[in-house]
């Protein structure tokens, strides 16, 4: 296929059915629409292109800058976009909370202003949200802005009425699903969607997934969030129901280990809540239906970005066996059989035989002060050293020091464990040597 | 439109509880120390504070222990303001904590219960008797600028007085990457403007001596303060190449306090609260205040003007957390492991945090009617200024002290009521909130508004109308029985009612 744009690849992403024997449904084919496949990388694309196109030439004449209130894909899609166009991009936000997209969004040249947190001594009388102080900076005096609004913009929705939901009805086929399950976060996909479904057979059910408020899924907003939004409107949906980050995290593991499909955590949550919906209707019924029927979720975007969303919540997922030659594999007995040599001797034993002297803290603490002669092997790097055999030869004596001593020891123990024949931890560490009045000296 | 799901359902009409997380001291005190608790307001009017110093030793030791997981040495100073107490203050003298004055008062309170100078900080705004004295005992001083450096170094001259120890407290910090907002602070020297402040010291050194760098924000973000804590081992660096030999990071408090028990019920209160201001259940306050939410075009807006009541994280779990998480811009190791590889003693200063369970404020039930708009009104004999919460934004419910039997029983159904405090003002709520009990109370009963001790106790109580000031009473207990005194009669070495063999 030939384009002479990139935001001509935008839509027309497939529809692919999920396999039953995965979701045990019996009497509904389940299908997802992979909007991970457009161009950058989201949903998002659509209504962000969408919004900003017709704006794009007069913001260029003017000298502004693109502005969103988002914290993912939205600023995905808008940063590339205004790159595209020669114009700076600028992301507002309160919830970045994927270190990955955050780093992602500054390669692609956006801009990134945070909010701040919540007071700790609360002034009640303050009461100005986010987003009205959001509003007054891109209103104030001097003020040049492209706002493309995505939580107001009926563009957003729009981008889905004409888009994604004629692309579902297509697809199946002229038909529209029995069941649109959708994640909602602006609401624009669920509220657009919903609505070319609906006009095409108003039968359609809508189900809008939330998030628990205890923990976040990203792209999701919860139950109380969602008020803020102007595009959300509680009479779209059908049902409302909240999904967990467990849920999400589950969802998307059954996407990524047994569908082929590379899903995040948005697209988990919206399997997992259509399923567990399908699943109490098909409870419910009283006898089969004559006919299958359909339904079809949303996948957002990939897996890729949040693989420390997931490290934090189910490391079990990431688990790998302990290496060989690894501080972890010690245990605390063997710790315990380090030779350590406390700071008046250890300053004997450099002065007489010159032990090397490695100092695991690192680089920022070395440059401040070390002990003259010292070579600086910070303990990740030691750790990844070590576990190629000995870096260094084993005539040679050597002292490892780090804050208290307590490191020190546990690599002084791996290093006699793999047959070196002198090494020696500094008890009590560089802080005792200070503490001794030992000299550390900076270069 | 329906809701299902797993947490956040509520039905209207059903009681939205905010049951307070008590530890076992405090929750003792309510259980089988309600015949002392009535005793006392018969004896000492209502209100009437009561702190638990033996608390205070605890939380202390907690933040101990945080330090001694980081490996880091460091000092614990009680931030005094959070609370007059004098028993609390004398308390805390005997265990290795130190104090934080941020006024002459204050200053000359601490030095009266036992503290000495060295074990001082004092910071704040600051008037020159409130200098001198800190000066002339030995404190450190947090120093907000070059003005106040001056303005010590002289006063460090013209008394004769011994080289002063100060913090230099930095603010406005910058960060790499993305651009993190800060609330505007009133005090600290912005970090961009180290330089000149390092002159000024430069100027003094016969004067004033500085053993380190600190930050203190206004914030519950961690981002901010691992921002500000980052930018201060960048400042110490800076510090140490002028040739000074800087000790300490000083990162202030802010370290917060969960007040509630059960983060469903927190979940569930604020989302009903939520639909209140949305129109989609029948209001939840007095004249269906929305705590700072309103609802524009059928969209809702504003924010939530409350302190966040159920908090994960929070006294010395944050700042657990805080040493726990890399340094962005220094290579991503741990930042307790920084300040550890620097060599640099850390200083905390919670307030709230370190009273957290240390005091409870107890009112008299007036009166009980019935609302015209249904519930009931119950008035106390004390009023908003007698307790902060409401102030602060901590909504908790207070707990019901029968003066006969307990409080649930004889089949009591749960009641919903109005708290109306006793000045003749229309704006004296208790809370503003409708406030679930297990049954309606009944005049005589006592309320007791759970974890005050943090700003919620003296900290705003005025003499408005004549209205009693609350009487404050140190509660000890030994086994099985509980004493007491007045917290000004309170020392370490007595039991309160009898001397300790």
């Amino acid at each position: 296929m030939r384009y002479d744009r990139i935001t001509d690849a935008i839509g027309d992403t497939p529809l692919v059915r999920i396999d039953p024997e995965v979701h045990g449904l019996r009497t509904v084919d389940l299908y997802a629409k992979l909007e991970m496949l457009n161009p950058f990388g989201s949903l998002k694309d659509r209504a962000a292109w969408n919004m900003a196109r017709d704006g794009l030439a007069a913001a260029k004449e003017r000298g502004e800058t693109v502005v969103e209130l988002s914290s993912g894909n939205t600023a995905k899609a808008l940063a590339l976009i205004a790159g595209l166009h020669g114009l700076p991009f600028k992301s507002v936000t309160n919830r970045m909370r994927i270190p990955e997209v955050k780093d992602l969004l500054l390669l692609l040249g956006a801009e990134i202003e945070e909010l701040p947190g919540r007071s700790e001594c609360l002034d009640p009388t303050d009461t100005d949200d986010p987003l009205t102080l959001f509003h007054q900076r891109l209103n104030g005096p001097g003020s040049a802005h492209f706002h493309t609004d995505q939580y107001f913009n009926p563009r957003n929705t729009e981008a889905h009425a004409s888009g994604t939901g004629p692309e579902i009805v297509a697809d199946l086929d002229g038909r529209a699903p029995d069941w649109f399950i959708a994640c909602v976060g602006t609401a624009g996909s669920s509220t657009g969607v919903a609505r070319a479904l609906r006009a095409h057979d108003p039968a359609v059910r809508v189900v809008g997934l939330v998030g628990e408020k205890a923990d976040f899924i990203p792209g999701i907003r919860n139950a109380d969030e969602v008020q803020q939004v102007g595009l959300f409107d509680p009479a779209t949906y059908d049902t409302i129901e909240t999904v967990s980050a467990d849920d999400a995290i589950d969802g998307m593991v059954t996407l990524v280990r047994r569908c082929g499909l590379l899903a995040g955590p948005t697209g988990g949550a919206a399997y997992q809540g259509a399923v567990r919906h399908l699943r109490d209707v098909e409870r419910s019924l009283d006898a089969e239906p004559a006919d299958r029927r359909t339904a079809v979720f949303i996948v957002c975007d990939r897996v890729e970005s949040y693989l420390g969303y997931v490290r934090q919540r189910r490391p079990e997922l990431l688990g790998r066996p302990p290496l060989r030659n690894s501080v972890a594999t010690l245990t605390d007995t063997e710790a315990r059989t380090a030779t350590v040599i406390d700071v008046a001797d250890a300053q004997k034993w450099i002065a007489e035989e010159r032990p090397l002297v490695i100092d695991l803290r690192g680089p920022f603490a070395y440059a401040a002060l070390h002990i003259d002669g010292a070579v600086n092997i910070v303990d990740e790097l030691f750790d990844e050293l070590l576990r190629g055999g000995l870096p260094f030869g084993r005539r040679r004596p050597v002292l490892l020091a780090c804050p208290v001593g307590e490191k020190s020891a546990r690599y002084a123990a791996l290093l006699t464990r793999m047959g070196h024949p002198d090494v020696r931890s500094l008890a009590g560490g560089i802080v005792a040597w200070r503490d001794a009045g030992a000299p550390l000296v900076r270069d | 439109m329906s809701t299902a799901g797993t947490n956040t359902a509520s039905t209207p009409g059903e009681p939205l509880h905010l049951e307070p997380r008590l530890e076992q001291l405090p929750a003792a005190l309510l259980e089988d120390g309600r015949p002392l608790l009535h005793a006392l307001v018969d004896a000492l009017g209502s209100p009437l504070n009561v702190v638990l110093p033996e608390q205070i030793a605890r939380n202390a030791e907690r933040f101990r222990a945080v330090l001694h997981r980081h490996r880091i040495t460091g000092r614990i100073f009680y931030a005094h303001k959070a609370n007059r107490s004098s028993a609390l203050v004398r308390r805390l003298v005997t265990t290795d904590a130190d104090l934080d004055a941020a006024s002459l008062g204050e200053l000359q309170h601490a030095l009266a219960s036992g503290w000495t100078g060295d074990r001082i900080m004092t910071t704040g705004p600051k008037d020159p008797e409130f200098l001198w004295l800190a000066a002339r005992a030995g404190a450190v001083v947090n120093a907000d600028g070059p003005g106040e450096v001056e303005q010590a170094a002289r006063l460090v001259r013209s008394y004769g007085l011994p080289r002063l120890r100060v913090v230099l407290r930095l603010s406005g910090f910058g960060t790499s990457g993305t651009t993190l907002l800060s609330r505007r602070s009133r005090f600290g020297t912005p970090a961009r403007a180290l330089k000149d402040l390092l002159d000024t010291v430069d100027l003094h050194r016969d004067a004033v001596e500085p053993i380190g760098v600190g930050y203190h924000l206004d914030t519950t973000s961690l981002d901010e303060k691992a921002a500000a804590l980052e930018g201060c081992l960048l400042a110490m660096e800076e510090t140490r190449a002028r040739g000074f030999s800087p000790r300490a990071i000083d990162v202030g408090g802010g370290f917060g306090v969960s007040y509630l028990a059960h983060a469903e019920q927190w979940d569930r209160y604020t989302t009903a609260l939520t639909e209140a201001v949305m129109g989609t259940r029948p209001p939840m306050t007095w004249d269906g205040h929305g705590y700072g939410l309103r609802k524009e075009n059928g969209t809702l807006r504003g924010t939530l003007g409350l302190y966040p009541a159920h908090r994960p994280l929070a006294g010395a779990g944050y700042l657990d957390a805080l040493l726990s998480r890399p340094a962005q811009a220094l290579g991503g190791r741990p930042l307790g492991t920084l300040l550890l590889e620097g060599l640099h003693d850390l200083y905390v200063e919670p307030g709230r945090a370190l009273v957290d369970q240390c005091g409870l404020t107890l009112g008299r039930v007036l009166d009980v009617r019935e609302a015209e708009s249904g519930g009931h009104v119950v008035r106390l004999a004390m009023n908003a200024g007698d307790t902060g919460l409401e102030d602060h934004g901590v909504l908790v419910d207070p707990v019901l002290v029968p003066r006969d039997g307990p409080p649930g029983g004889g089949g009591a159904r749960p009641a919903a009521v109005h708290l109306m405090g006793n000045l003749c003002l229309e704006s004296d709520l208790i809370t503003r909130r409708v406030v679930h009990l297990p049954r309606l109370p009944r005049p005589g009963d006592l309320l007791a508004f759970p974890n005050t001790a943090g700003y919620c106790m003296d900290f705003g109580a005025t003499h408005a109308q004549q209205q009693p000031v609350a009487r404050k009473v140190a509660v000890h207990r030994e086994g099985e029985s509980w004493h007491w005194c007045l917290d000004e009669q309170y020392w370490p070495i007595t039991r309160p009612g009898g001397q300790r063999t």
